[in-house]
């Protein structure tokens, strides 16, 4: 299982991860900021570098945060996809097929990080995300974005070397980074990691979520589907055959 | 087919009864069932697409370089430049111009504080192939000024322009267009064309004078060697990575502010036009020019008007410097006037603030402001015109990235002056200096490699810009220099009229108030990384020249 560890401090907000995946994924340039405070994910924009002006003690900081899909151990949009149109590839990334896709959007309420991104100008609209350049690392290449970055902010490799990486370069820079790697266990583990030195959620990160999967949740309520259904048509069944008799009797008065 | 079934049935009888309704309801609830058990059965076979597909749409690798290496990072907000991204190709050339030549990217600690650190020199503009870097274009804000009835839009232009708009022209580096370009702008509707060559002159009378009192040590605080504060990009190296040396720097302002503050003070006065309604143009080689005229400092005008006629009057005096524009710029202007540049006529500057001297043109060169300062502290010193050795100073000509000379002057004995060009370069002076062990007295920094000639604002004549091409333009300001008929900067007439009728003498208290300026340390805004060593990136560009003894 491959991944990618993305170390906050040493983003010096260049962009070429963004300019990256626009080349590689031939993807056109819109009007939505792919740069900057207002950087927006859309079908596009398949990666954007976010900016977060905030406070580290008493200095004020700029922080860039590339967001794109995180490529979770057990994807919720996955799951949720009655299609297939999901899946969650042994090398690590989650790919999407357009051509089973119907459209239905159930990935885009499923996905604890509103990441997937609905053509809704296109005459047949597909779901977009970051595929994590999926035929690059199934060829044991890095994503494109981690390729170009000139600043050592992306580091590709398997997942738990990273997360080994991770946790060592908190414990060698003491004061450095918050001793947290979000991705280790957020919503059950993702393949991107990030180290931060300032607190996540003061960078638009959603924390204080479950460290459970998404699927490994709803599957606690959906495996009753079938019981619930099964008894529910015993319970009719029996009512029926306890009242057929009757019935008869009615139809005499 | 049931259901169908169950339909027509129910048709036929023309009545649907609360049995055959439940029925029908019973049969589709038992269809639906049965249909998702088989699904659910099925989960851990083959998925709807065949067993292992793979998403075709991104099997191919879009329009992806081969050769990809990240790019510099860029504020969005950056005065000087901007990038489109959308012509971005990530080859990686703006990174090794700012890392190699100017020892900026990398040269400062991760994380980054609350600044994307860039010099504003525009080297990156040059060496981008596909030109995705460019100046922020303010030729808008020119057109505007130019078409309020309200406004008296005076320009002036840097030495270097007038070597270099040509080849925007389809002539060779170097050719002289002084005066096709003065004939330009009258014709684009600028209200009066003047001269940043006539502040040069104005920079080297106070520079030349600032340094004979720091050698005479009449200037406590202010020690030896001097450094040159012309260019703005290595004046805010320095505020970045040497903020201990700033008491190094003159504190003569460029000449394209000494220029701004004369015209809305002096030439304002001389002309009788309210200075209120003078917006100032200047024409620079350079992107840093754009956020030196920013400097919240560079409002002198204002100020002596505020002491003059009072802080509603001069609340309305604009900065010193209103635009800035790159040769590129210009051309650009040009251009869009469908003005045929090559076919002009040649046309004089108008006066007051339009002479200039061999030696204000040479400052478009790397060592020209050295060599002008030279020429000028001679006759302040002696009271005698410079010896022939003095006007052809070989030693500090050339691309070489450190020069040096030593020049005997009677009465002062022997000046030592080093050249510099290319941050990265000029590392190696600044740590000797740093050191306390500098030899010299005098000291020229220039950002850019080959000077203004080379300037980040320059024609894209070759990308990157080749020696060829600075040997050229360097060549052409020289030979100017060669043949004007003045060579010193205390010659110029204008000079000699503006120190008479304005300033009095160099570094008087009103010049002092107009002419000169101070730094700001930004070392707040990183933590600086020493290079080793060993390690010197640049030479591959520009061989040093340093002595070893030193």
């Amino acid at each position: 299982m491959k991944g990618v560890l993305v170390d906050i401090t040493r983003c010096v907000g260049c962009g070429s991860c963004v300019v990256a995946c626009k080349l590689y994924n031939n993807l056109p340039w819109s009007n939505a900021p792919h740069l900057g405070k207002d950087a927006v994910l859309t079908a596009d924009n398949w990666t954007v570098v976010k900016e977060f002006d905030v406070s580290k003690g008493k200095e004020s900081v700029w922080r860039f945060v590339k967001e794109q899909c995180f490529h979770c151990l057990e994807p919720a949009c996955a799951s949720a996809c009655f299609a297939a149109a999901f899946r969650k590839t042994p090398e690590g990334p989650v790919i999407y097929n357009e051509r089973v896709c119907v459209g239905c959007r159930y990935c885009m309420i499923a996905c604890p990080f509103s990441i997937p991104k609905y053509e809704w100008q296109a005459r047949f609209p597909r779901v977009q995300k970051c595929q994590m350049c999926f035929y690059r690392v199934k060829d044991g290449e890095m994503p494109a974005c981690v390729s170009v970055c000139p600043a050592g902010a992306l580091k590709f490799g398997d997942r738990d070397a990273l997360l080994k990486e991770a946790k060592e370069r908190i414990a060698q820079n003491p004061g450095r980074y918050v001793n947290h790697v979000y991705g280790e266990k957020e919503y059950g583990g993702t393949c991107w990691l990030y180290l931060s030195d300032v607190p996540f959620e003061q960078l638009g990160f959603r924390t204080h979520v479950s460290t459970e999967s998404i699927p490994h949740v709803s599957e606690r309520v959906t495996k009753w589907t079938l019981p619930v259904a099964g008894g529910w048509a015993a319970v009719l069944t029996a009512l029926y055959l306890a009242t057929k008799g009757s019935g008869g009797a009615e139809k005499s008065h | 087919m049931e259901v169908e079934k169950l339909l027509e049935e129910a048709l036929k009888q023309k009545e649907v009864t609360r049995r055959t309704f439940l029925k029908m309801m019973a049969g589709l609830g038992l269809a639906g069932l049965a249909g998702s058990v088989g699904g659910c059965l099925r989960q851990h076979e083959v998925a709807a697409g065949g067993e292992g597909w793979l998403p075709y749409q991104y099997d191919v690798a879009g329009t992806w370089p081969a050769h990809v290496r990240g790019r510099v990072p860029i504020d969005p907000s950056n005065p000087s430049i901007m990038r489109d991204d959308r012509k971005c190709i990530l080859c990686g050339q703006c990174l090794e111009i700012c890392h190699r030549v100017q020892s900026v990217y990398g040269y400062y600690e991760l994380p980054i504080r609350d600044d994307i650190v860039c010099i504003n020199c525009g080297q990156c503009s040059l060496a981008c192939p596909t030109g995705a870097i460019q100046e922020r274009d303010d030729t808008e804000k020119v057109l505007k000024a130019l078409k309020d009835p309200n406004k008296f839009v005076v320009v002036q232009t840097a030495p270097s322009i007038r070597v270099a708009l040509g080849e925007e022209f389809g002539m060779p580096p170097g050719t002289w267009v002084t005066g096709k370009m003065v004939a330009a702008l009258r014709r684009l509707g600028f209200h009066a064309v003047l001269d940043t060559n006539f502040a040069a002159d104005l920079t080297i009378m106070e520079e030349a004078t600032e340094l004979i009192k720091r050698i005479k040590g009449e200037l406590p605080g202010r020690p030896l060697p001097q450094f040159t504060s012309c260019s703005p990009g290595w004046v805010k190296f320095c505020e970045y990575f040497y903020p201990d040396l700033l008491p190094h720097v003159s504190s003569c302002k460029s000449p394209q502010q000494m220029f701004g503050a004369t015209v809305k003070t002096y030439y304002a006065e001389k002309r009788g036009i309210d200075p209120r309604k003078i917006v100032s143009v200047s024409i620079m080689p350079c992107t840093a020019k754009k956020f030196e005229a920013q400097r919240p400092e560079m409002i002198s005008a204002r100020k002596y008007w505020e002491k003059k006629k009072g802080p509603d009057f001069a609340k309305d005096v604009t900065r010193d410097v209103d635009i800035v524009l790159t040769t590129r710029e210009l051309a650009k202007l040009i251009k869009q006037a469908k003005i045929d540049f090559p076919r002009l006529p040649d046309e004089d500057f108008d006066p007051l603030m339009g002479k200039c001297t061999g030696g204000a043109i040479i400052f478009g060169a790397s060592g020209g402001v050295m060599e002008a300062a030279i020429r000028t502290a001679y006759f302040f010193i002696t009271g005698k015109e410079p010896p022939p050795q003095l006007l052809d100073l070989k030693p500090i000509r050339g691309l070489a990235s450190v020069k040096e000379a030593a020049v005997d002057i009677p009465g002062a004995g022997t000046i030592r002056v080093a050249v510099c060009q290319g941050m990265a370069a000029s590392r190696q002076v600044l740590d000797i200096v740093r050191a306390g062990k500098a030899p010299w007295h005098f000291v020229e920094f220039m950002a850019c490699p080959g000077g203004c000639e080379s300037g980040g604002g320059q024609p894209r004549s070759s990308v990157p810009q080749a020696n060829e091409v600075r040997a050229k333009r360097t060549a052409s300001l020289y030979a100017a220099d060669a043949r004007w008929v003045w060579r010193e900067s205390h010659e110029n007439p204008d000079i000699l009229k503006v120190y008479q009728d304005f300033y009095g003498h160099p570094m008087s208290e009103l010049a002092e108030e107009l002419l000169h300026t101070h730094y700001t340390s930004r070392a707040d805004k990183l933590k600086a990384i020493q290079p080793s060593e060993k390690e010197k990136p640049w030479e591959q560009y520009y061989p040093a020249r340093l002595t070893p003894e030193i």
